[in-house]
This record gives C-alpha cells, sequence and structure tokens, in this order.
C-alpha cells in the first residue's frame, strides 16, 4: 500500500473539512464518526415519519374517544409512556373489526406469542432523562409535545424535541432548568 | 504509558518540594492534626521503595502505533468521515405481547430473596435485575447486602456464561439437550454403586433435597457431603459441641457489650454472619452520645476487622492458643470472674495443663501486663472475648475456639446473653469432617455430582483432589460458571444463578429465608435440583415433584403448619415470598451453662519455627469462587488497595533484613509446592509471617476474565487438617522465601489521586476529647466571604439585601430553599470494606478498566477508599477514608470549565452534564479532591484489554446514561435516585421526608457510615451530623478556629475517628441523662 504523506496544510484541510461536516450534517439525524453526538445530530427532525409493522391508525381510536392513557396508561406514573402490549390491543379486536388485515396480523402475532416491533418516533437521545410522569401529573397535554396525533394516521414528529423547545416551555412554566434535570 | 508513568513517578521522587511551595491558601490547621500520615511504606521506609522502572520497560508492551503513524491513521479516519456519514440508529420499541398485570414499564419490581446468607431485596427492570440492595426487614442484613451478594448481578449476566450443557465423549466435549443430559445420567445412575453428592455448605432443604433424592433411586443417604471453606463455621460449632454437648454457632449481640478481646477476629472481613455482626458492633464500638466500646485484638496479620481496633497486638499464626489461654489464666486468677465452681475446676485443668504454652507465649510476645491489665478491665462486665475465622484456619483452631469459650464463660458473655444460644442460635452450614470424609470415600464414588462447589480450586492440592476426581468413573459438575472442576467431569451442567433458582436457607434456628428467581433463566440454564427431578423420573422412580419449588413448598407445609396460620398454604407461602423470610416460634431452650471437662481432647499440636504462611479468604473474592466479577476483581483490597492481582504481605522491617524492596518478586517454597508472587511491605504484619490472600490464580483456559490474575497460595499447602474438625490448615505452614530478582508491579491504587500531601486529610478527636466537645455544636457552613450560599447569615440581611442564593461567579444561580443534598461519612465506623464501592458501581454504570490501566491510574470509581497509616510501621494505626465527589459548594471544577459541563445545581449538587462535555479535563485538575474521572475509551464494548466484561446492556442500569469516550464523569449523589424520590413526592403532593433517599453507597454500607439527606431540614440526621462537633470538611480547615483551608465548602462531611487515649469517657459510666445507650 503506497504510504499517504501528509504536510500540515493537508492535515488542516481535513480537519476543517470534518468540522465542517460535522456542523452542518448531511441531513436528518446524521451522525459524525465518532462515539460523541456532535451537532449535527442535533438537527429538528420535524417531519420523521417512519415506517411501522402496521399502519396503526390513531385517528380513528383517539377520534372514537379512546383515551391517550387508555393503552399508554403508564404515563403518569413513569418515566416511559409504553407502547401497549398486544393483550390491549385484542382486548377490543377479538370482537371489533376482526376481518381487517392489520387486526388479522396482530391476532396472529399475538396467538404465535410474538411482539411487535414498533420503530420510535419520539426517540430522545440516550443522554437526555425525559419522564412523562411529572408532566403528565402536571396536566401537560399529550398533544403539547406529541401534536395533535387524534388528527394523524400513522404517528410522525411535530414538535421539535431540542433542548432550546424543552427550555421555552419550562421558562414559561416555571419549571426547573438546570442541566440536572434532563442529564445525568 | 511507560513514558507517562515515569513521568508520575518523576513527581513523586520530588515530593519535598512538593509540599514546601503546596501551601497557596491559608495555612494548615497545625493543631488539628494528629500525626503524620504514610500511605504506602515508601513513604515511611524510603529504602523499600521499588526501583525505577525504567529498565524493566522491555517487558511491557509498546503502544503499537507511533506519533506519525498516529496522524496518519487520524487523517484517514478523517477522510472516512468525510465520505459517509454514518446514520443515527433507528430505535425500536417492543412491547410485551401479554404484559404482567402488575408492571408497569419503567417502574422497577421488588423481588425479597436471601443471596449469601443474607436477605436481600432485588430490583428489577421490565423483567431484568438491575441492582441488589439488602432487605431492610431481615435481621441479618438490616439494609445491607454482601459485596458478593450485590456482585451476583455481573455472574447472572456474564459474557462467559455457557450457554448449553455439554457431555464428555472420550476426550470431546459435545453441546448437548437438556433432554440428552437426563438420558445421559439415567444411564450413568443405572449402572453406579455408590453416588455422592459434593455441594456448598448450606442450612437449607437443599441437603434433605439430595438425601431423598439418593433414598430414592437406592443409594446411601451418607452420600451428601458439605463443602464450606470458612473454617469458622465448623471449628465454633465443634468446641460449643465439646464444651457444652450443643449444636449450633452461639449469636454474638456486640450492641450490649463494652469490651471486645478479639483473637484473630475478622467478622468484618467475612465469617458466620459479617453483616449482622459489623451492625452490632458498629452500634457500640463506634463513637456515638459519648459512648464508644473499647476493641483489642490479637492477629496475625492486618484484617479490617484489626484495623479499626483501639488495642491490635501483633501475633504470629499459631500463637492464638498461647494468647487466649493467657487471657483465660488472667481471668482465673481475676476475683471477679464469673462461672460456677465446676466450670472453674474444669477451665483450671486445662489452664494447669497448658502452663508451659502459656508462659513461653507470653514472654516470647511480651504480652504479661497487657493480659492482666485486660482482665481487671474485662472482669468488670460486658466484655466478649472472639475468635474469628484467622484463628480458626491454624492448626489449633478449633482449640482456640474452646479457649474463647472458656474466657467467655469466666466473663459471663453468655450469662449475660452476648452469646446468645437460648434464643435464635446460628445454624452451622457446614459439617465437620465432611472433608477428610469425602476424601476417603472417593475411592468406592462412581458418580459424583458437584453442585455449587469448585473443589479443585478451593482445597490445596495437596489433598488429592486430582487423584481422588481421576478415580471417579462419572463427575458431573453443576455450577454456574466453568470451572477447574469441570475438567475431571464427564457432564458439565450450567446450573441457574442465584438469581434464577428457587432455594431457602434456615440460617438461624427457627428463622428461614427464601431464594426465589428474579428472572427467567437468562441462558440456556436449569437448576440443579430439577435436572435430578428429571433424571429421577428418567430411571422410573419419580420423586413425585415437577421442580424444585413444589419440593421447597412441601418442606415449607411444616412450617406452615406448625405457625397455626388459619389462612390457606398458598396465601402463607406468597406472604413469605413477599417478606423472604419466616420466623416461626424461634426455637427456645436453655443457655449453654456447664462446661464441660475438655482437658482430654486439650492436645495442641506444637507450633513449628520459621516463616509462617497465611493463605486467607480475601474480603470480595472469597475462596475463588467469585474471581469471575469483574467488580470485585476491581475493587481493590482495603489495606493494600491492590486490585486484579495476589499479592505476598511482608512485615516491612523484615523485607529491609532480607533486601526486598516494594514490587519485587518472591519465590515462596513449601514441601508442597512453590509460586512466585510480588511483595507489598505491610506495616502490621508480624516479623515471622507472610499473607497471601485467596481467590485468585485460577488455571488458564476456565474464564478468559480470570485468566493469568495472580497466583494461589493452596499450592503452597501441605495436607493438614485441623484434627477436631477435619478443615484443611491454611494459616501457620512453614515456608521458605527468597527474591526471584525480577519485580512484577502491583496495581495499588492508594498513591492515586493523591491529596498532594495535605496534612488536615484525617484529624482525629481522642475519646476525652469527643466526649467533652460533645454538645458544642459546629456551624460549617459559617464561611466569610463564600458564595454560591445557602444559608441566610445576620451579615447579609443587615445590608439590606438578602444574599442567600446568590453568587458573583453565576449570578443566575439561585439555591433552592427546599433541598439541599449533603452527605455525610462517619470515619469512625469506616472500616473500608468497599462494600460502598462495589454498589456504586453496579448502580452506576461504571467502567472497569483492569490492571494495565489501573497502573497507569485510570481507575473509574466514584467513591474511592483511603487508606492511611500513622505511628510504628510494626503495628500502625489505620484510617480509612471513603472519598466520593465532595460536591463542593465553591467549587473548583464549574470555575474552570469552558463549556458549562460540570455546574452548581440549585440543591447544592455539582453535577456534570454529559453531553456537554468536550473532555478538556480541565475540571480533573482543578479538584483538589481529585475525585473526578474520566473515560479515556468507550468502555462499553463488553471488553477490559483483552477480557470480556460484564458491560451487558441488560445488566446496566437503565436510569443512568452510559458515558463514552472523551467524557468526564463522577459522583451524582445517586441523582437518579433523587429524581425519583422527587416525582414520588410531588405527585403525592408533599416534601421529601429524611431518609426517603437511600444512595447506593448508603444502603450497601455494613456500619452505617453513610448518611445522605436534605441539609435545610433542621430535624434531619444530615443536619445533625454536620453539626456534630466532630464534623469536619475535607481540606477545609477548621472553622472554628477561623481557618478555612480551600473554602470550597463541601456538601459532604465527614465525622472524625475517635480514638482511645486510655480515658473511659462516658463509656465505663452510665450515658448521659436523657441518652439512651444505643
Amino acid at each position: 500500500m503506497a504510504t499517504v504523506r501528509m504536510s500540515f496544510s493537508h492535515l488542516a484541510k481535513l480537519i476543517v473539512l470534518a468540522s465542517l461536516l460535522a456542523t452542518t450534517g448531511c441531513g436528518r439525524g446524521h451522525k459524525f464518526w465518532t462515539n460523541w453526538w456532535t451537532p449535527g445530530d442535533t438537527v429538528e427532525d420535524v417531519g420523521y415519519h417512519p415506517e411501522q409493522p402496521i399502519d396503526f391508525p390513531h385517528d380513528k381510536h383517539a377520534a372514537r374517544g379512546v383515551p391517550c392513557q387508555y393503552c399508554h396508561s403508564s404515563a403518569r406514573r413513569s418515566a416511559v409512556a409504553g407502547i401497549p402490549p398486544l393483550n390491549t390491543c385484542l382486548g377490543c379486536h377479538q370482537y371489533v373489526r376482526t376481518e381487517k388485515d392489520p387486526i388479522k396480523f396482530i391476532t396472529a402475532k399475538w396467538k404465535a406469542n410474538e411482539p411487535m416491533r414498533w420503530t420510535k418516533v419520539h426517540d430522545m437521545p440516550d443522554f437526555v432523562r425525559f419522564s412523562h410522569r411529572p408532566h403528565v401529573q402536571k396536566g401537560v397535554a399529550c398533544a403539547e409535545c406529541h401534536g395533535e396525533v387524534e388528527k394523524m394516521g400513522t404517528v410522525q414528529q411535530v414538535k421539535s424535541l431540542q433542548m432550546g423547545w424543552c427550555i421555552e416551555c419550562h421558562m414559561a412554566n416555571k419549571a426547573p432548568i438546570q442541566c440536572v434535570t434532563c442529564h445525568y | 504509558m511507560t513514558s507517562l508513568d515515569s513521568d508520575l513517578r518523576g513527581l513523586e521522587d520530588n515530593r519535598e518540594v512538593f509540599v514546601a511551595h503546596d501551601q497557596p491558601f491559608e495555612k494548615p490547621a497545625k493543631e488539628f492534626v494528629p500525626g503524620p500520615f504514610f500511605v504506602s511504606i515508601e513513604e515511611a521506609m524510603p529504602d523499600l521503595a521499588e526501583e525505577s522502572f525504567a529498565e524493566d520497560s522491555s517487558g511491557e508492551k509498546k503502544l503499537a502505533v507511533d506519533r506519525r503513524d498516529l496522524m496518519r491513521l487520524f487523517g484517514a479516519g478523517a477522510l472516512l468521515a468525510s465520505a459517509a456519514c454514518v446514520r443515527r440508529p433507528v430505535e425500536h420499541a417492543v412491547p410485551y405481547v401479554i404484559q404482567p398485570a402488575d408492571a408497569i414499564l419503567g417502574i422497577p419490581t421488588y423481588f425479597a430473596s436471601t443471596i449469601d446468607r443474607v436477605g436481600v431485596v432485588v430490583k428489577t427492570r421490565e423483567g431484568r435485575p438491575v441492582f441488589i440492595e439488602g432487605n431492610p426487614e431481615h435481621p441479618l442484613s438490616q439494609g445491607s447486602a454482601s459485596i458478593q451478594g450485590m456482585s451476583e448481578l455481573q455472574a447472572l449476566y456474564h459474557p462467559e456464561r455457557p450457554t448449553t450443557p455439554r457431555i464428555r465423549f472420550g476426550d470431546r466435549l459435545v453441546d448437548a439437550s437438556w433432554e440428552d443430559v437426563h438420558s445421559s445420567l439415567a444411564d450413568v445412575l443405572k449402572d453406579s454403586k455408590k453416588v455422592g453428592f459434593l455441594i456448598k455448605g448450606t442450612t437449607g432443604s437443599s441437603i434433605q433435597f439430595y438425601k431423598d433424592f439418593l433414598k430414592q433411586i437406592g443409594q446411601s443417604e451418607d452420600g451428601v457431603y458439605l463443602l464450606e471453606t470458612n473454617t469458622l463455621f465448623n471449628s465454633m460449632a465443634e468446641a460449643h459441641r465439646l464444651a457444652f454437648g450443643v449444636d449450633g454457632i452461639p449469636r454474638s449481640d456486640l450492641r450490649r457489650s463494652k469490651l471486645l478481646i478479639g483473637v484473630g477476629t475478622d467478622f468484618q472481613d467475612g465469617g458466620i454472619a459479617s453483616i449482622f455482626e459489623t451492625k452490632s458492633w458498629s452500634a457500640s464500638y463506634s463513637f456515638r452520645n459519648g459512648v464508644k466500646g473499647r476493641f483489642v485484638t490479637f492477629e496475625n496479620r492486618m484484617t479490617q476487622t484489626g484495623s479499626k481496633a483501639a488495642e491490635r497486638f501483633v501475633i504470629a499464626p499459631g500463637d492464638e492458643l498461647g494468647v487466649t489461654l493467657a487471657v483465660v489464666e488472667a481471668l482465673l486468677a481475676q476475683g471477679g470472674s464469673k462461672g460456677s465452681a465446676s466450670d472453674k475446676a474444669h477451665i483450671k485443668a486445662v489452664v494447669d495443663s497448658q502452663k508451659a504454652l502459656i508462659d513461653s507465649t507470653k514472654t516470647r510476645l511480651k504480652l504479661d501486663d497487657v493480659i492482666a491489665k485486660l482482665a481487671s478491665e474485662a472482669v468488670k462486665g460486658g466484655a466478649v472475648l472472639l475468635a474469628g475465622e484467622s484463628s480458626a484456619s491454624t492448626q489449633n483452631g478449633t482449640l482456640v475456639q474452646v479457649a474463647a469459650i472458656m474466657a467467655n464463660v469466666l466473663l459471663g458473655a453468655y450469662e449475660s446473653s452476648l452469646l446468645f444460644f437460648s434464643q435464635g442460635w446460628f445454624k452451622n452450614p457446614s459439617r465437620p469432617g465432611d472433608i477428610t470424609r469425602f476424601i476417603k470415600d472417593a475411592a468406592a464414588i462412581d458418580t459424583l455430582f458437584v453442585v455449587d462447589v469448585n473443589p479443585t480450586f478451593v482445597l490445596p492440592a495437596s489433598f488429592g483432589l486430582d487423584a481422588a476426581f481421576k478415580g471417579i468413573k462419572h463427575v458431573v459438575s453443576m455450577n454456574a460458571m466453568p470451572n477447574e472442576t469441570d475438567m475431571y467431569a464427564s457432564h458439565i451442567l450450567n446450573t441457574h444463578n442465584p438469581l434464577e433458582s428457587w432455594g431457602d436457607e434456615e440460617l438461624v434456628a427457627g428463622f428461614w429465608s427464601i431464594q426465589q428467581p428474579t428472572v427467567r433463566s437468562i441462558t440456556n440454564s436449569c437448576q440443579a435440583q430439577d435436572v435430578m427431578l428429571w433424571v429421577a423420573a428418567k430411571l422410573g422412580k419419580p420423586m413425585g415433584f415437577e421442580d424444585y419449588r413444589a419440593y421447597l413448598r412441601k418442606q415449607w407445609q411444616v412450617l406452615y403448619k406448625a405457625s397455626g396460620i388459619t389462612k390457606d398454604f398458598d396465601t402463607f407461602f406468597m406472604a413469605i415470598q413477599r417478606k423472604g423470610f419466616y420466623v416461626s416460634q424461634l426455637t427456645k431452650r436453655e443457655n449453654v451453662t456447664n462446661f464441660a471437662d475438655v482437658s482430654a481432647i486439650f492436645k495442641p499440636v506444637a507450633i513449628g519455627e520459621g516463616f509462617k504462611l497465611v493463605a486467607y479468604l480475601d474480603s470480595k473474592l472469597g475462596d475463588g469462587s467469585h474471581s469471575e466479577r469483574p467488580v470485585l476483581q476491581e475493587a481493590g483490597d482495603a489495606l493494600t488497595t491492590i486490585a486484579w492481582d495476589t499479592w505476598v504481605a511482608i512485615n516491612p522491617l523484615k523485607c529491609r533484613e532480607l533486601g526486598i524492596k516494594y514490587n519485587d518478586l518472591i519465590r515462596i517454597k513449601s514441601p508442597a509446592g512453590t509460586i512466585e508472587v510480588s511483595c507489598y511491605p505491610m506495616p502490621g504484619l508480624h516479623f515471622d509471617t507472610i499473607a497471601i490472600p485467596r481467590g485468585n490464580g485460577h488455571k488458564n483456559g476456565m474464564l478468559k476474565i480470570s485468566e493469568g490474575v495472580g497466583v494461589d497460595p493452596l499450592t503452597l499447602l501441605e495436607a493438614v487438617t485441623d484434627p477436631l474438625t477435619g478443615d484443611p490448615i491454611t494459616a501457620g505452614q512453614i515456608v521458605t522465601i527468597e527474591k526471584v530478582g525480577k519485580r512484577y508491579r502491583l496495581a495499588a491504587m492508594q498513591k492515586h489521586n493523591d491529596i498532594a500531601n495535605r496534612k488536615d486529610i484525617m484529624p482525629v478527636q481522642t475519646l476525652s476529647g469527643a466526649v467533652k466537645t460533645m454538645r458544642e455544636f459546629k456551624n460549617l457552613d459559617d464561611v466569610p466571604d463564600l458564595y454560591p450560599s445557602h444559608s441566610l447569615r445576620p451579615e447579609d440581611t443587615a445590608s439590606g439585601k438578602d444574599k442567600r442564593g446568590s453568587s458573583w461567579l453565576f449570578p443566575m444561580w439561585k439555591a433552592s430553599d427546599t433541598y439541599r443534598w449533603g452527605m455525610s461519612i462517619d470515619l469512625d465506623r469506616c472500616n473500608g470494606c468497599g462494600a460502598c464501592n462495589v454498589a456504586c458501581t453496579l448502580e452506576n454504570n461504571i467502567a472497569h478498566v483492569g490492571r494495565e490501566q489501573i497502573l497507569i491510574g485510570r481507575e473509574m470509581t466514584w467513591i474511592r477508599i483511603d487508606r492511611y497509616f500513622s505511628g510504628d510501621v510494626n503495628n500502625p494505626e489505620v484510617a480509612f477514608q471513603p472519598v466520593p465527589c465532595q460536591h463542593c459548594n465553591h467549587a473548583p471544577c464549574e470555575a474552570v470549565c469552558p463549556v458549562f459541563a460540570t455546574t452548581h445545581d440549585e440543591e447544592g449538587m455539582n453535577v456534570q452534564t454529559y453531553n456537554r462535555c468536550i473532555g478538556t479535563r480541565y475540571c480533573g485538575n482543578a479538584c483538589p479532591y481529585k475525585v473526578r474521572r474520566f473515560n479515556w475509551f468507550t468502555y462499553k464494548w463488553g471488553v477490559m484489554g483483552d477480557r470480556p466484561v460484564d458491560r451487558n446492556p441488560r445488566a446496566l442500569n437503565p436510569d443512568v446514561t452510559v458515558r463514552t469516550r472523551g467524557v468526564m464523569e463522577k459522583c451524582t449523589f445517586c441523582v437518579q435516585r433523587i429524581r425519583d424520590a422527587k416525582h414520588n413526592s410531588k405527585q403525592q403532593g408533599r416534601a421529601i421526608v429524611d431518609g426517603e433517599i437511600r444512595t447506593a453507597c448508603q444502603t450497601a454500607c455494613p456500619t452505617d457510615a453513610i448518611t445522605f439527606g436534605n441539609l435545610l431540614d433542621p430535624n434531619s440526621r444530615i443536619t445533625r451530623n454536620r453539626r456534630d462537633n466532630r464534623s469536619y470538611l475535607l481540606l477545609n480547615g477548621d472553622a472554628s478556629k477561623h481557618e478555612y483551608g480551600l473554602k470550597t465548602l463541601p456538601n459532604v462531611n465527614y465525622l472524625m475517628k475517635v480514638r482511645h487515649d486510655g480515658s473511659q469517657g462516658v463509656a465505663a459510666n452510665e450515658p448521659p441523662a436523657g441518652m439512651e445507650h444505643p
């Protein structure tokens, strides 16, 4: 292999290039090659709309008066809102709309004791320790952060979920804004 | 590596210069200081310092890439980065199919269980155990789990845990299904004439289970052998059987004693019920309300227990009997000694027959006056004599216990119930004579099941186990982890970890604790008893139980019927599972009386002359069955602070005489074998003793994690047993030593993170001084001109402006008026055991770095335990000081961070924001306490150097961020627990109450040295501790003399160690009016 000879100026150019890449990123949610979370990652994820195993229609459920916490029952008690287990779905769908393809699909999964594998839409970085509980307890509406899910078919991200966005709301509501509130 | 290392070394050489110039702050408080400390032997005896390692570098690995190449690689990396961005990982959410009815995602579930003979509570998240702490209601744990018990998590998720059972065909090991194993074992048992079970010592139902199994398949029930490496159980039980004809071990209650005489006692290092005894010790032998019991000990090596003694006398292994008998003789001579006339006559007969031994011991050790004085003090009442494992492992071990009983009879310890036998005595998990019986029977056994023990490693090779095992046709090794016994096994079966198993223990007579699974089998393992049930069924002789749980339920039916509970059995058993233990009517009987005439058996073996070896059970690794757990290896020994290694401790003066220096490799020879091990000159060791910890030195090819770590001192031991119990003798055998002429560095951590030789680190109060000032309170927070300040002071309000919560440095900072978190550490209680360190590591996902990284000072522990010696190198005073982040109110680290990654919390905490940190390490340099840790690598990928470690994502605490390379980290006061408590209290519309938050270190501390709480709550325990007159802040001078040292004003305060000064303090009198004796 040929030896790569490098002068100082080459190196400087490379570093400049690399840092440019790091600051601009190359599109949504892309990551520089280190393990660090670089500024490239913090581009807004608004509009993130990943494909899911089934097109779960939040609109059809929420609009018919199923409260959010009927399925996401741990939101008021725990850090995570909790994606419901299949037996929650089958609680109704053993009897309701059993002829539909997605229902057949989840029924088959349920019978085979196979879990669903959803893709997270609202995904916080691992260094953020967000907890649903205090927010729900304080009465923050789900829609404040998740948008009008009852009008969405499949869920997409509508709020930025960036730190500045969090802080704005926290300041307006006199909630704590220390680093350790979310980062530890 | 080498260059950095020698740089560090250079600094140490210029220590004098360092000290002279290192006084930039206010003058140190001189009269506050008890005397000079030394942290390693080089400081006390410079001639023992290891020679420079420059010449030795050939052996060390060089960096594979030189600087130029590194730059090229770096450039190539940048190119790569420009070529392709890596997408942020898409995360998935996989919910349950059927969620358990009581499970809430993100909320832990707790299980009561029993691990390592201690009742524990296992915290599980989404079905996975993530932390183990003591069951606060369990009397033997009182809220603290043992070190080994906590580390069970790492064994559960161990990356090297086998995933399938294996059967040996010729010289091939073949993976098998459990079905195959059952049929194969059934075939084996069909043709077996004698079947044996060699199982780990236990007090539970499993002994009866194996007996039932043997009976079911038509074998003799004698085939169950118990193997317990702690020889104290057998020698205490046997001694009490000889002396009183009772079965069991007395429960000692130190809480009501005033004087504890120890002969090789080491209950804080291990022993009968370490946590229980340590808790009761710390209640009355640490300073509290003007009371502090006196603890005097005679021991052959420096133990953690002995290091806490008021007076410690150094003896050689083998002298224990002479010393104990000398105490007995002196007590007999005292008028006030207790015991009936016949007791005294029996005792006198023994003492008279051993006159020569007593006299020679006293003269040789010059203990005449000491023992006479001790006896006169002891007969005043409240005294007890305990002889521990380090005396029980000598050849006269059981006789020492008999002599201890004689002393206790004369002291009235049984009468006054300092030693309990009437109710709730300890059951012996071991059985005298089982080891010798097994070795004798081995030739006749043709199928042997080895369950949860590793006899090949924990017994000396000289016992002929190699031949014995080779002679057994089928050895079935049933262990959770691979071990040395597998070499002989025809079937290697991977069994459940205790966290996956059913089981029970009758630790105290009439007191049952239950062990229950907290997780489904993680690997494809099986509970040992379940295998036997299946095999019995295959043989056509089913035992009638579908699993071991069913068998246990049958056993517990007996307790249920005796209990008279009117609810049905299922309710009863469910209640037991919730609580973790069951106290039936504690079996009562008369306390022991009538000391028997033991002179017939009192035939001590004479001690040889020469260098005596002590191969002791390491307080963390034990006998080596736990050495696969990196957290135990990395925590380091309490007294030497050495991690990941075996060392030989030699008296420093002996080292000087022999020309041995620190880290010199020593060859130790005995008729049984030879080992080479590095020397640690250990202050406070007898001149003719060398001490080597057990636990390491596993054979290669077993586990990568412990491969090549340390050496096994059992190689040196000859097959000598205690004639009364048949347990192997591990202390007092004669060896010779010589220099190899090479050096091998021990990874000792004490000199790392050195607080620059300041002298006001460890002030000590005398007992009389502490008693005199115990009513005077301190205000440590009253430091002039110091902001941020949480306190409201007259001069602030006088100026018309409330300056509370202000800071000139960070104007936006505003103090909370509800909470200010603080921690208090009582140095009079701390025994340096390291449980806090282990708990912290497991709770906070702290990385393990291994020996090589520790050698260059990169250990990651958030709470390090400093050990200071002072005084005579031959018998120094020892002090321990756990140092977590001090959470300074005026923190030097906060001011220097260029990116505000470390900031001050409104609630007084100094917090680190990992995602902000860019790794300048300014904060680490600014920190005067050296408690910040830098991630030199991303340690999370499951390997440490070439060793796999437990960084299995399932084992991590999901509430704590895993840090990556280039990030600084430090103690967070377990902020995740604070956060959790806050959410709870807010939801319930109240403030956090005192004691609601317990940090991980606090839960683990067996001496209750650590207190955590809210400093703004005037009634909290932490506030009282901070006001205490013994309270001081590290490197912050003495506020009462207007000396403020560094003025960092930490939220962590220490309570001074209290030294006995000859005065009795309040201890000899009644406690002050209005105060109850603890």
